[in-house]
């Protein structure tokens, strides 16, 4: 009986995984298939061609090396910066007895809540009359403003539930906030700053609105938006976007993978207390 | 300043400047951004470009290069995907430093621009035009009566087929409606869904049937009024349009609603359908194999009285009204109206646009010479649904003919709904 149990759960739980991962596995094949087989037989056939040049062809074409830099010159800033402020502000809101903190926290919490739409034209003016429109400058100051709010918002919720006694001793120890902050709580909040830096390195590098909003030049753009560049005017390779899609999916798997435990046990933070 | 040990006053001062700085730019407005990426006065043209593919974006390239060769501003290239260009050349258009040179759409779409006072008046540069053709004239020629595009290739739209399947069915390509249906029936009794379409994701597929119907029984003039505002989509002539489409709407590829016509594309090379009304950059998508088995026919004339009307969407330039050399910009799109720059980007791109330059040579393949000779000998010449319009307009197209392709006997409804749709766009 228990052994039926755990045959049926372990059938069950892999037909699900697959059905999770059949799209992805899809994209895969997709991405080793030749052109004419794919005009030939459709995207939906089985795959009767089996080619590397659609990776050779995606890595030229869209020029996607120039693209991942790009992506990755804007991504590693915005995070660092981004998680830098929101944990400064967040220590200094949780542990601090600053007037209307609750007010700051929450307003920074509802321009969270405000749909990103509707300050694409706001934003692109505003940069532009600043005169930093298309440039990488600009995205990383779109994301770590957008970032901002939530960071703060997550990291508060960590920093309020560390006991008030470490700050204490610290303090009689003869530190000040700034050391404190350095030496103590940063190091404290590992946990919830890996999990977020996973979470916001993600959002940014996949992120396609804020870059085509702010980046005019072809040669300034992310990956995202490199990627929608293999689509023709009216017809497209699919097997080069899949693969395309392959390779600029790389950096978020490997970021994932080596946050992977922090990934998952920060999703709990501040479920529990 | 000593080093790192800058006291608090000197940091003071320091975000003192940091705030003038930003503050000075802010006060000019949007007259004049400084340095946000142009090229300002340096003898550099910027052309913006949305072709994207691989081999359109490899002929832009050659045809900057020969450019560039030639002397004067040297123009450098900008490729943005197609689809992000789209939505973002409104913005291009509005910013303070816009771009100098666009590709982009003959006709209304081009005008819709032009009425809000965005676009260059190249009068001068169609001065050395003198042999484009008249239609070529009207579909550069703003509603202000100013020149303000220059048009350098154009495609057509026709019926597809495949030679060999044709010839194992027995059919051959019909000429009036009556054959057509004939043609229809064949195919069908062979157990093929005689017409193809793909309309998932790509439902302005659709009205390529909508344009030609109409301008078949109504004809150009009044498919171009209705367009622009200026008819009734529940006008009786506009039901007659629907009437006309249901005689053949049983032969319609039943499985064409889910997918995009570049699907719709393999279904009638692999033989599941046997003809697909469609623009030749359909060819793209098709194996080099399968080009040469391919023909089309002339869409099949309904009402002979009608002066002939075909597709031949124009594409082609426009140059922003804010540009910085407007003498440069209109030395390079007199040289885009030559012959020799028309044919640099034909030959190198996918091989079935045609130079808008009559004198200028296109591929020596039959099918581009059968569909350079359709297009010449036709009276009058339509855009497509949303360069005739607007692409706001397109929308309300697609809703009101996917519902007509899903219930044909609510023709009356449909119409007054799309009515409704078009009348906001219009007021808009």
């Amino acid at each position: 009986m228990n052994r039926l149990k755990t045959t049926g759960y372990h059938l069950s739980m892999g037909l699900i995984s697959f059905l999770w991962i059949a799209p992805i596995l899809w994209v895969i094949v997709i991405s080793f298939r030749s052109f004419d087989d794919v005009a030939a037989n459709g995207l939906g056939s089985l795959p009767r061609s089996f080619t590397f040049s659609t990776y050779v062809q995606a890595w030229q074409d869209a020029d996607e090396f120039r693209a991942l830099i790009n992506s990755l010159l804007v991504t590693i800033p915005a995070v660092l910066l981004s998680l830098g402020l929101a944990s400064i502000a967040a220590y200094g809101l949780a542990r601090y007895n600053i007037p209307f903190r609750r007010t700051v926290l929450l307003l920074m919490l509802m321009g969270n809540l405000l749909p990103p739409q509707i300050l694409l034209i706001p934003i692109s003016r505003f940069v532009e009359l600043i005169g930093y429109y298309d440039t990488l400058i600009a995205l990383i100051a779109v994301h770590v403003g957008f970032g901002l709010g939530f960071y703060t918002f997550v990291l508060h919720g960590f920093m309020r539930d560390l006991p008030k006694e470490i700050q204490e001793a610290a303090t009689i120890d003869g530190a000040g906030p700034g050391k404190i902050y350095a030496s103590v709580i940063l190091p404290l909040t590992r946990p919830a700053m890996a999990a977020l830096g996973a979470l916001s390195f993600t959002w940014i590098f996949n992120d396609l609105l804020w870059s085509i909003t702010v980046i005019r030049s072809g040669e300034k753009m992310p990956v995202t938006p490199a990627l929608l560049g293999l689509q023709g005017l009216f017809v497209s390779s699919w097997n080069v976007i899949a693969a395309g899609t392959v390779i600029a999916a790389v950096p978020t798997v490997a970021v994932f993978l080596r946050f992977q435990k922090h990934f998952v046990g920060g999703l709990a933070i501040g479920a529990v207390k | 300043m000593t080093g790192l040990a800058a006291d608090r006053r000197t940091f003071l001062k320091g975000l003192g400047v940091l705030g003038a700085a930003a503050l000075v730019p802010g006060c000019a407005t949007s007259t004049s951004s400084p340095g946000s990426g142009g090229s300002a006065a340096t003898g550099e043209l910027s052309l913006q470009s949305n072709l994207s593919a691989e081999q359109a974006k490899g002929a832009m390239e050659k045809l900057v290069a020969a450019y560039n060769k030639t002397g004067g501003a040297q123009v450098e290239l900008n490729t943005v995907a197609s689809e992000i260009y789209r939505t973002q050349l409104p913005t291009y258009l509005t910013s303070a430093n816009p771009p100098d040179v666009y590709t982009w759409y003959a006709g209304s779409v081009a005008d819709s621009y032009a009425k809000k006072d965005l676009l260059l008046d190249v009068s001068s540069v169609w001065e050395g035009m003198g042999n484009y053709s008249k239609a070529m004239q009207t579909l550069s020629t703003s509603s202000a009566g100013q020149k303000i595009f220059v048009p350098t290739s154009y495609y057509w739209w026709g019926m597809f087929y495949r030679k060999s399947n044709f010839a194992k069915w027995g059919v051959t390509p019909p000429k009036t409606w009556e054959e057509f249906l004939a043609v229809c029936k064949t195919i069908q009794s062979k157990g093929v869904p005689p017409i193809g379409i793909g309309l998932g994701d790509t439902p302005w597929v659709a009205s390529a049937w909508f344009d030609y119907l109409n301008i078949r029984i109504n004809g150009a003039p009044f498919h171009r009024d209705l367009l622009a505002g200026r008819g009734r989509f529940d006008d009786p002539k506009v039901k007659a349009v629907f009437t006309k489409w249901q005689e053949v709407l049983p032969y319609f590829d039943p499985k064409g609603k889910s997918f995009p016509f570049q699907e719709a594309t393999s279904a009638l090379l692999g033989g599941k359908t046997g003809m697909f009304l469609i623009g030749t950059f359909f060819a793209d998508s098709a194996p080099k194999d399968a080009l040469d088995d391919i023909d089309f026919f002339q869409f099949p004339i309904i009402d002979p009285a009608v002066p002939v009307a075909e597709e031949a969407p124009t594409d082609g330039y426009f140059a922003s009204k804010k540009v910085k050399d407007p003498e440069g910009v209109k030395k390079f799109m007199a040289w885009l109206a030559t012959a020799e720059a028309q044919e640099i980007y034909v030959q190198s791109s996918s091989g079935t646009a045609i130079p808008a330059n009559p004198d200028g040579k296109s591929a020596d393949t039959p099918l581009v010479q059968k569909g350079k000779a359709m297009i010449e000998s036709a009276a009058e010449l339509t855009q497509f649904f949303n360069r005739d319009s607007s692409d706001a307009l397109q929308p309300t197209a697609d809703a009101a003919l996917t519902k007509f392709l899903d219930k044909p006997d609510q023709i009356d409804d449909i119409l007054k709904t799309w009515q409704a749709a078009a009348e906001k766009v219009f007021k808009a």
